[in-house]
């Protein structure tokens, strides 16, 4: 990995500090970390347990909870809905987070060039990443509209067929992946620039007397400090993705006939809407395990001491 | 040939951006439109500008929506920055007994799903008479602003030499003042950045404010999912409120610039 700095380990000096302490230190630790820890518990650990516990009640808001046991998970993987909703889900991921990917390392080589205006370009390119999701999908479902929409208009002017985005089921999984891709490739595309920033010059230089050709520059030179930030970039867009709700509950409402409904949507109506609290519990327990699994690689991956240490020039 | 490929460079630098910018423009155009323009056909670039849709905005139920988004991201910004500011510093001066645990734990929890925990949360608030209001959303929000928070000013306080500290020390300052006379104000720049992020966050956040919320403590995101009226969908209000909305948040990007992949990758990468 790229110049890792360990920035941890302080030992010596902190024992220092501890030993100065003596008994008001033991209390002065505690309230570092114990209002925090305490509050996480509270608000993460206590719903976690309770909500895994009513996924074992047929629980209707307004009647009595009934224990059913198993049924609810037994219903859940029973119901064709549900394996849509999975479908749906993963596909999205799949789809947006290669395109993300890709447009991400080609997007992030073109920001990497120096001329006076890049720092402006940056900042456009970036903004959207910053935007909420929901505003995002908002704005896009006014484009993708099919009478006035500019998108069609576009495709049109260009002379291309109209495409029917959220009508039709194919095409409104597409509009939904567009939307991620345009709001979130400037995330990887952030990454990658921080990446290609650690690329020292001198090796640029000596590829350029030896007059390498791009793909070997590409692989002998940048993706060795490419691959940490690809590596989060993925990930972090991964558990994005999976968990995704704000884009398709706006821009399509998860239909054409539940073809954009992802598992958070899925929980969302069975709680809301149909108040099958029991039944929303047993969903959100699938995604918690699924991005569970996810956010373990992330860990393996970074460790707290270390950082990789980059510029974004902007 | 080298001028060539210099020109070409920035041909395509600007057609990266006007891919990103296109559509913020539009809403911004469209904000500025009449009912018969939104849905002309073929759209209109050229019309002569309306500041109707801002007056409709300003007298519906949007600013209210506002001031309770800004009311639940300030409150639970500031308890996640204290919170925050106290575990970062711990992590980052003492050794404590699994202290990666600990830290891994804190990272996990900022991954977790809105919808595992909507369920828990919508019903402890019903019983607790906390539905539709400020507190429940910034209790909700503290977990994801806390644990990130946690992560990003560990960073920060890492980056301020001891010496300072032990230097502090030998002048007879206890850890708590070293804490809040030294560290604090070295990692101002620092926590104003994370701060920032937490604000952002928080505006930005829908499916806990969409379930928990109704009428009262409503969001603005979540006043403007409400799009279908009887009316059919007022596009001119949407993206006058959706400009207003997103005006703090281009401010805020251009504040943090500099420290975006500090914040976006949770301080792994700076």
């Amino acid at each position: 990995m790229a110049q890792e700095t360990i920035v941890s380990n302080r030992a010596g000096p902190a024992t220092a500090m501890e030993a100065a302490a003596g008994i008001r230190g033991v209390w002065w630790r505690r309230l570092l970390f114990m209002p925090t820890i305490g509050l996480l518990l509270l608000l993460a650990i206590v719903p976690l347990v309770f909500s895994l516990g009513v996924s074992l009640f047929n629980y209707s808001i307004g009647s009595k909870p009934i224990w059913v046991g198993l049924n609810n998970y037994i219903n859940m993987f029973t119901d064709p809905q549900f394996w849509l909703a999975t479908r749906v889900t993963v596909q999205f991921t799949i789809a947006a987070v290669f395109i993300e990917v890709v447009l991400g390392i080609l997007f992030g080589f073109v920001m990497n060039q120096r001329f006076t205006g890049m720092g402006v370009i940056r900042l456009i390119v970036f903004l959207p990443m910053m935007l909420a999701p929901l505003v995002v999908g908002l704005f896009w479902r006014f484009m993708f509209d099919q009478t006035f929409g500019i998108v069609d208009y576009l495709l049109t002017w260009i002379g291309l067929p109209t495409i029917p985005w959220l009508i039709d089921p194919f095409w409104a999984r597409v509009a939904v992946v567009v939307v991620d891709v345009w709001q979130w490739t400037p995330f990887v595309t952030l990454l990658v620039l921080a990446g290609l920033g650690t690329v020292p010059t001198d090796l640029l230089e000596a590829a350029t007397l030896d007059r390498a050709s791009n793909w070997m520059k590409f692989r002998q030179i940048y993706w060795p400090y490419l691959r940490f930030p690809l590596l989060l970039a993925l990930l972090f867009r991964s558990i994005d993705t999976l968990k995704m709700f704000d884009v398709p509950f706006i821009l399509t409402g998860g239909g054409p006939g539940n073809y954009t409904s992802t598992l958070s949507i899925l929980g969302y109506r069975q709680q809301i809407m149909f108040f099958n609290v029991g039944m929303a519990a047993a969903i959100s327990w699938v995604v918690v395990i699924i991005i569970n699994i996810v956010t373990n690689i992330l860990v393996k991956l970074i460790t707290p001491t270390k950082v990789e240490k980059v510029h974004t020039g902007l | 040939m080298k001028i060539l490929k210099r020109v070409l460079g920035v041909v395509l630098a600007l057609f990266v951006a006007a891919l990103f910018l296109f559509p913020l423009l539009w809403v911004v155009l469209a904000s500025f439109k009449t009912k018969l323009e939104l849905l002309a056909v073929p759209p209109v670039f050229i019309f002569q500008p309306t500041l109707q849709n801002y007056i409709n905005a300003f007298n519906s139920d949007f600013p209210m929506q506002v001031r309770n988004s800004l009311i639940i991201a300030i409150s639970s910004t500031v308890i996640s920055i204290i919170l925050g500011s106290l575990t970062a510093y711990g992590f980052s001066r003492y050794t404590i007994k699994n202290s990666d645990f600990l830290q891994f734990w804190i990272l996990s929890l900022r991954m977790l799903p809105a919808i595992a925990v909507v369920v828990p949360f919508y019903l402890v608030f019903r019983k607790l008479k906390l539905l539709d209001t400020h507190i429940a959303l910034i209790l909700a929000y503290c977990l994801t602003n806390t644990s990130f928070a946690v992560w990003v000013l560990k960073g920060f306080f890492d980056e301020i030499p001891l010496e300072l500290e032990e230097a502090a020390m030998l002048d007879g300052y206890s850890p708590p003042q070293v804490f809040l006379r030294v560290a604090l104000p070295l990692a101002r720049s620092g926590l104003a950045t994370t701060a920032i992020f937490c604000l952002i966050q928080s505006l930005n956040e829908f499916l806990l404010a969409v379930s928990l919320t109704t009428r009262v403590a409503e969001t603005a995101p979540v006043g403007l999912s409400k799009v279908q009226t009887l009316m059919g969908v007022d596009w001119g209000l949407l993206s006058a409120a959706s400009v207003i909305f997103m005006l703090p948040i281009v401010i805020f990007t251009i504040i943090v610039r500099n420290d975006l992949v500090r914040g976006m990758s949770f301080g792994r990468m700076k």
